[in-house]
C-alpha cells in the first residue's frame, strides 16, 4: 500500500520528468474541464466531452495526415487545432440540435454520441485513415509540421489552455452571453420570460463546449501521441466532469482542479508500472471526488436556511 | 412566522381565520395538518393532548384533520378515484378501478359534492378539483376540515354553493376552519372569527358582533386611505397603444384556448381583464410576454405589428409585470442588480456595451431604483432569493417601469403581496397610466380590477365579454360562471 | 427467421430487466443514469459469487444485492442529500467501472475463469420443438423473469395502493407528502428495487450471454435502457415492446455481421447507438414524463 502511494507521489511530483507527465495529463483536463463547467453553468448536462474530444482528434487527424500533409507549420498547426474544435463542435451541435428541435435530453444523446465517436475512430483507423503499412489499427504519424511546438515534454497546448481558462472566466462573468448562460442555468423559465431562449443557449453552449473538448482532442494527437489510435482517451471526458465539479464550475478554479487530477493520472500510471496497482483505480478516485464535492454542497445547504431567515427578518 | 398563536374551534362550528396576505394563516394551518413543525406549542384534538414531535401529515390524517390546500394537493396525472385512495391508511393493498370509482361516486352523492370521479384531475375545472379535495378529506372521516382560501379559484356562484356545503357539514357535526382575507365571505359562512396580523392573534370574536370597518382595522392594523383615483382618461383618439386582433392559441386545456381575441387599449387608460384561472389568462399572458406563439392573429403596439418575441415586444415599448416570480422573469441566485438588467442583455446600451456587462452602471441604477421604490434591503449585490416576496415584486415593478413603457401588461401583479406592498403596486399602475401609459391589467381578483380599471372585460373560456359600467358583483359573477361550470 | 427471433429475445432480456428497473425509479420521480454502472456491478459481483460458490443462481441473487447496494449509494445522495441526480449517476458509473475493473484484475489477473451459467429454462426434448422450443423453453430464465416482471410492475402501478403512491410521488411529490405518503421512503424503495433489477440484468450478461466477466462489458446497455423507458412512454408494456425492438435490432446487426457483408465491424458497433438516437428523436416530445421527474423534494421550511 505504501509502495503504491510512494509510486503515485514520485510519479506525479517527484521529479522533473514526473512534473512533465503531470502537466501533460493536466492540459486536456483543463480544456475539457472548462468545457463541462461552461455547459453545467448553463444547465446543460454535457456528459459527452469524451466523444467530442474523440471527434476533434479524428478531424485533426484527417487534416494532418490526409488533407494538408505538405502544408507549412504556421498553417498546419492552426488548421489542426481548428479542425479539432470543429469536430467537437459538430458532435456537441448534434446533441444541441436534437434538444432544440426534438426535445431529446442532452444527457442521453451526449452519452450515446460518446459511443458513436468511439466507433467512428475505430472505423477510421481500420479504414481510410489507417497507416500506410496497414499493419496496426492506427493512423499515419503526423507530419512534423503538424506537431505542436513543445518545451521539453510539455507542449504549447498548456499555454493555450491557460489562456482559455481566462477567456472562459471573462465570458461567464463579464459578457452578456455569460450573463444569459448563468440566468438560464439558474432559472430557465424565468429566463425565457426575460427574453432569453433556453433552447438557443443550450445549442450555443453545446457547440462551444464541444469545440473546447474537440480542441483538447486535437492537442492530444498533435501534442502528445502524434497519431490517432483507439485508446487515445482513457476517459478524459468523464474525468472532466469531476474536474469541473470539484472546481464548483468556476473557470479559474478549474486550474488547480485539473492539476490535481492530472497528477493523479500521471501518478496512477507510475503506480501501475512500479507497484502493479491497476490504473483503473483512478476512476474510483474520480467517482469518489465527485461524490465528495457534491457532499460538501449538502453540508453547505444545511447551513443556509438560518441565513435565509435572518435576512428575511432584516428585510 | 407565527408568534404565540392560540385558537380553538368546536364541533359543528365554522371558524373563520382572517388576515391579510402574509399574516401567517397558511403557516398556521400547515402546522395543523403536519406540513410545518412548530418551535413550541400545544395541540389538543377532541380533548387528547398531541405530541408535536410525532406530528406529521400522516398523524394529522389519523386524527381526522383534513386540509384543502389553496394550491391543489391532488396529483394531476391520477384520476379522482385514485387520488381519493392512494394515501388512505384504511384502504387495503389492492385498488380495483371500477369498484373504487363506484365507492367514490357514492361518497360524492352522500355529501352532495358533484365530481366526475373517473377522470384525471388535470382535466377538471378548478371548482371540480376543490370539490374532489373536500370529498377526499371527508371520505377519510375528517372531523376537522381546513379550507385554505377556498374561493380564490371559484366563481361567485361556485363559492355560494361551497358555502352551503360547508353549512351542511357543520350541521352534521363537523368542525370547519375557513381561511380567507375577504370580509364578505366571513360574514356569509362563519360563526366566529379569529384575526391574525403579522403572526399574532389580534382578535377573536363572534361574527354577529362584528362591524366590517372595525374588522378591517384589526386586520390591517391601520386605516388605509381609499386609493386616490386620478382624473378619468382623456377621450380616446388616434391609434390604440395596444391592439390585439383575432388572437387564437392552443391551450393547456380546452377551456383555456384563446378564441379570436380582439381588444384595444388606449394611452392613459387602464383596461381590466378579469377571469378565473384556467380561462386563457395564462395563455394571453404568455403571448404578450412573447413566449407562446399564437395559432392566428396579431398584436399591434401604437399601430405597428410586433413580432411576438420577448425582445421585439420590449423594443416596441411593451413591458410585462407578473405576480409569479418565474413569469416575472426574476432569477433566484442572481443579485438584485443582475435581475434589474436581466431583460436588457440584448439591447440595453446603459448596461451592455460591446457584449460586455457594465457592472458599476447596473449597481448604480439598481441602487437608485431601490431608493425610489423603497426596496429593502437596497443592496444591489444581494441575492434576490433573500428578499421578501413584496420586495422582489417591487424590484420587478421598478425594472418594468424603468423604461417608461408605452404599454404595461400587468398579470395578477399583487398576488401573494401584503396589503402595503399591493397598495404600492396599485399606485404605480395608476401613476403609469396618468403619465400616458396604456395599462392592461389581467387579474383573478375582482376587487383589484374594480378598484383600478377604467374599462372592464371578462375572459371566459378564451373569449372576451364586455362588462357594462356599473355592473354589480353578482352580475359579473354570472358572466364569469360561463367558465367553471363544466 | 426463427434463429433471428430467438436471438432478438435473448438479446432483449438484459435490456428489458434494466429498463424495467429504470422505469420503477423514474416513475418515482428520479432519473438514474447510473443504471449502466449498476448493471456492471451486478455483472461483476454475480460472476465472482457464481465462480466462488459454483452456483449461477446464487450469483444472480448476489448481483441483485450488489445492484441494491449501488442503489443505496445513489439514493443516499439524491433522495436524502437532494444532490443533482445526473451528477451522482455519473459518479456511480465511474465508481463502478473503476471498482469492477480493479476488482477483476486483482482477483483474476486479467484472465477470469469460466463461470457456471444459467442454462435454458427447460433443456431436453421440449427445447427442441420448432419455434416454441427455441423461443420459449430454450431461453434462459432472465427472459421469463423479465416478462413476468413486466406484468407484475404493470399491475402494481395501476392496481395496488403502493403503486399509486409511487406514481403520486413521481407526479407530484408535494401532493403525495400532504397525503401522508413518505416521499423519501417511496423514492428510496423504488431506487433499491429498480437497482436490484439492473443488477440482475448485469448478471444476465456474465452468467447467461457469456460465461465470463470483461471490463466494461455492459457497453452502454444501461444507457440504451434509459432510452427504452422514454421510447416505451413510461409504461411497462411500452418498455417491453421497446426492449424487443432493440433486441431485434441487435440480432439483425449480428446476423448481418456474421453474413460477412463486407461492412466494417465498427459500423456494427455504432449501430445500436445510432438507432437509439434516431428513435429518441422520433419518440421525444409526444411522450409525457412523470411531472416531478428529476426534481429533488424537500418540505418547505416554516
Amino acid at each position: 500500500m505504501s509502495d503504491a502511494l510512494l509510486a503515485l507521489l514520485s510519479g506525479s511530483v517527484g521529479s522533473l520528468a514526473a512534473w512533465e507527465a503531470t502537466l501533460r495529463e493536466t492540459t486536456p483536463l483543463l480544456i475539457t474541464g472548462l468545457a463541462v463547467a461552461l455547459a453545467f453553468r448553463g444547465g446543460v448536462w454535457n456528459i459527452g466531452a469524451e466523444g467530442q474530444l474523440l471527434a476533434g482528434a479524428l478531424c485533426a487527424t484527417i487534416v494532418a495526415t490526409r488533407w494538408c500533409v505538405d502544408a507549412p507549420a504556421w498553417l498546419l498547426v492552426p488548421a489542426v487545432a481548428l479542425a479539432g474544435a470543429f469536430g467537437g463542435a459538430l458532435f456537441g451541435g448534434i446533441a444541441g440540435g436534437l434538444r432544440a428541435a426534438r426535445g431529446v435530453s442532452e444527457v442521453i444523446s451526449t452519452i450515446l454520441l460518446n459511443f458513436v465517436a468511439g466507433s467512428l475512430v475505430a472505423l477510421a483507423i481500420q479504414g481510410p485513415l489507417q497507416e500506410a503499412a496497414r499493419a496496426y489499427p492506427k493512423s499515419d504519424p503526423f507530419p512534423a509540421a503538424a506537431l505542436l511546438p513543445s518545451l521539453g515534454r510539455v507542449h504549447v497546448g498548456l499555454l493555450v489552455a491557460l489562456a482559455l481558462v481566462w477567456l472562459a472566466h471573462v465570458l461567464v462573468f463579464r459578457t452578456a452571453f455569460g450573463f444569459r448562460l448563468r440566468a438560464v442555468g439558474l432559472a430557465p423559465k424565468a429566463a425565457r420570460f426575460a427574453g432569453i431562449s433556453p433552447e438557443r443557449i443550450a445549442l450555443t453552449t453545446l457547440v462551444l463546449s464541444g469545440a473546447l473538448a474537440g480542441l483538447a482532442g486535437a492537442f492530444e494527437v498533435a501534442g502528445v501521441t502524434g497519431q490517432l489510435y483507439a485508446g487515445l482517451s482513457a476517459g478524459t471526458g468523464y474525468t472532466a466532469i469531476a474536474v469541473a465539479l470539484l472546481a464548483r464550475l468556476q473557470p479559474l478554479w478549474v486550474i488547480p482542479s485539473a492539476l490535481l487530477f492530472g497528477a493523479l493520472e500521471a501518478g496512477a500510471a507510475a503506480m501501475q508500472r512500479e507497484a502493479g496497482v491497476p490504473a483503473v483505480v483512478t476512476q474510483i478516485v474520480q467517482g469518489a471526488v465527485i461524490l465528495l464535492a457534491v457532499g460538501v454542497s449538502i453540508g453547505r445547504r444545511r447551513a443556509r436556511p438560518r441565513l435565509d431567515r435572518a435576512s428575511a427578518e432584516a428585510g | 412566522m407565527l408568534d404565540d398563536v392560540s385558537l380553538d374551534v368546536a364541533s359543528g362550528e365554522v371558524l373563520a381565520l382572517l388576515g391579510e396576505n402574509g399574516a401567517g394563516k397558511s403557516t398556521l394551518m400547515n402546522v395543523l395538518c403536519g406540513l410545518v413543525k412548530p418551535d413550541a406549542g400545544v395541540l389538543e384534538l377532541g380533548g387528547e393532548r398531541i405530541d408535536l414531535a410525532q406530528w406529521g401529515p400522516r398523524a394529522a390524517l389519523a386524527h381526522a384533520v383534513g386540509m384543502v390546500h389553496q394550491h391543489s394537493a391532488l396529483v394531476p396525472a391520477l384520476t379522482v378515484a385514485e387520488n381519493l385512495r392512494f394515501g388512505d391508511p384504511q384502504a387495503g393493498l389492492w385498488f380495483h378501478p371500477r369498484a373504487e370509482q363506484r365507492a367514490a361516486e357514492a361518497l360524492s352523492r352522500r355529501f352532495g359534492l358533484e365530481v366526475p370521479v373517473g377522470r384525471r384531475v388535470e382535466d377538471l375545472s378548478p371548482g371540480q378539483r376543490q370539490r374532489a379535495e373536500i370529498l377526499r378529506a371527508l371520505g377519510r372521516g375528517a372531523r376537522l376540515l381546513i379550507l385554505d382560501e377556498p374561493t380564490a379559484v371559484l366563481t361567485p356562484n361556485e363559492a355560494s354553493a361551497l358555502f352551503s356545503a360547508v353549512r351542511r357539514l357543520c350541521e352534521a357535526g363537523r368542525a370547519v376552519i375557513f381561511i380567507s382575507h375577504k370580509l364578505s365571505e366571513v360574514e356569509a359562512v362563519a360563526d366566529r372569527v379569529t384575526i391574525l396580523r403579522r403572526g399574532r392573534v389580534v382578535a377573536s370574536l363572534a361574527v354577529r358582533d362584528l362591524a366590517a370597518r372595525e374588522l378591517g382595522r384589526l386586520m390591517l392594523g391601520r386605516d388605509l386611505p381609499p386609493l386616490a383615483r386620478r382624473a378619468p382618461p382623456a377621450p380616446r383618439s388616434g391609434e390604440p397603444a395596444l391592439a390585439l386582433q383575432g388572437l387564437s392559441t392552443s391551450g393547456a386545456s380546452e377551456a383555456s384556448r384563446l378564441r379570436g381575441l380582439a381588444l384595444e387599449v388606449f394611452a392613459g387608460e387602464i383596461v381590466g381583464l378579469v377571469g378565473i384561472d384556467g380561462n386563457g389568462q395564462r395563455e394571453l399572458e404568455e403571448v404578450l410576454a412573447g413566449v407562446r406563439r399564437p395559432s392566428a392573429g396579431e398584436v399591434r403596439v401604437a399601430g405597428r405589428r410586433v413580432a411576438l418575441q420577448p425582445r421585439a415586444l420590449r423594443r416596441a415599448g411593451l413591458a410585462h409585470l407578473s405576480g409569479d416570480r418565474e413569469s416575472a422573469g426574476l432569477v433566484r441566485g442572481m443579485s438584485l442588480a443582475q435581475n434589474f438588467i436581466l431583460k436588457g442583455s440584448w439591447d440595453d446600451r446603459r448596461f451592455f456595451r460591446h457584449g460586455r456587462i457594465d457592472q458599476a452602471a447596473a449597481r448604480r441604477a439598481t441602487q437608485a431604483a431601490a431608493q425610489r421604490f423603497g426596496i429593502v434591503p437596497p443592496d444591489p449585490d444581494l441575492d434576490i432569493a433573500l428578499l421578501s416576496g413584496g420586495n422582489a415584486q417591487k424590484l420587478a415593478v421598478a425594472r418594468e417601469l424603468d423604461g417608461e413603457p408605452a404599454v404595461l401588461v400587468a398579470v395578477n401583479p399583487t398576488r401573494g403581496l401584503d396589503v402595503g406592498s399591493a397598495r404600492f403596486v396599485h399606485e404605480q399602475l395608476l401613476a403609469r397610466s396618468a403619465a400616458g401609459g396604456a395599462v392592461l391589467l389581467l387579474s383573478t381578483e375582482l376587487d383589484e380590477v374594480l378598484a383600478l380599471a377604467d374599462r372592464l372585460l371578462a375572459l371566459v373560456r378564451g373569449e372576451l365579454r364586455e362588462i357594462e359600467a356599473g355592473a354589480d358583483r353578482a352580475a359579473i359573477g354570472a358572466l364569469l360562471l360561463g367558465a367553471g361550470a363544466g | 427467421m426463427e434463429a433471428l427471433i430467438e436471438a432478438a429475445l435473448r438479446l432483449a432480456a438484459p435490456l428489458l430487466l434494466a429498463a424495467l428497473g429504470e422505469l420503477v425509479i423514474e416513475r418515482a420521480g428520479l432519473i438514474h443514469i447510473g443504471i449502466e454502472g449498476t448493471m456492471l456491478t451486478g455483472a461483476f459481483v454475480g460472476f465472482v459469487v457464481a465462480v466462488g460458490t459454483g452456483s449461477a443462481l446464487t450469483g444472480v441473487a448476489a448481483a441483485a444485492c450488489a445492484g441494491a447496494g449501488v442503489g443505496a449509494l445513489f439514493a443516499a445522495f439524491t433522495v436524502l442529500g437532494r444532490v443533482d441526480q445526473i451528477v451522482v449517476g455519473t459518479a456511480v458509473n465511474l465508481l463502478a467501472l473503476g471498482a469492477t475493473g480493479a476488482g477483476s484484475r486483482a482477483l483474476y489477473g486479467g484472465a477470469p475463469p469460466s463461470a457456471p451459467t444459467l442454462g435454458p429454462l427447460l433443456p431436453g426434448p421440449l427445447a427442441e420443438v420448432p419455434w416454441l422450443g427455441s423461443l420459449w423453453f430454450a431461453q434462459t430464465a432472465f427472459l421469463h423473469a423479465g416478462l413476468l416482471l413486466t406484468l407484475v410492475i404493470g399491475l402494481v402501478l395501476t392496481r395496488t395502493r403502493p403503486g399509486l403512491q409511487l406514481r403520486a410521488v413521481g407526479e407530484s411529490a408535494r401532493a403525495a407528502d400532504s397525503e401522508g405518503v413518505s416521499v423519501p421512503l417511496v423514492r428510496c424503495l423504488a431506487v433499491l428495487i429498480g437497482s436490484s433489477l439492473a443488477g440482475i440484468a448485469g448478471a444476465s450478461l456474465s452468467l447467461a450471454q457469456s460465461d465470463s466477466f470483461t471490463e466494461g462489458m455492459t457497453a452502454g446497455r444501461g444507457f440504451i435502457a434509459l432510452a427504452i423507458v422514454i421510447f416505451g412512454r413510461w409504461s411497462s408494456v411500452g418498455v417491453l415492446l421497446a426492449s424487443l425492438f432493440f433486441g431485434f435490432v441487435s440480432a439483425l446487426q449480428f446476423r448481418l455481421q456474421a453474413r460477412g457483408s463486407g461492412i466494417p465491424y465498427p459500423v456494427f458497433l455504432m449501430f445500436p447507438y445510432l438507432v437509439t438516437l434516431a428513435v429518441l428523436a422520433l419518440a421525444s416530445g409526444r411522450a409525457r414524463a412523470p411531472a416531478d421527474l428529476g426534481r429533488a423534494y424537500a418540505r418547505e421550511a416554516s
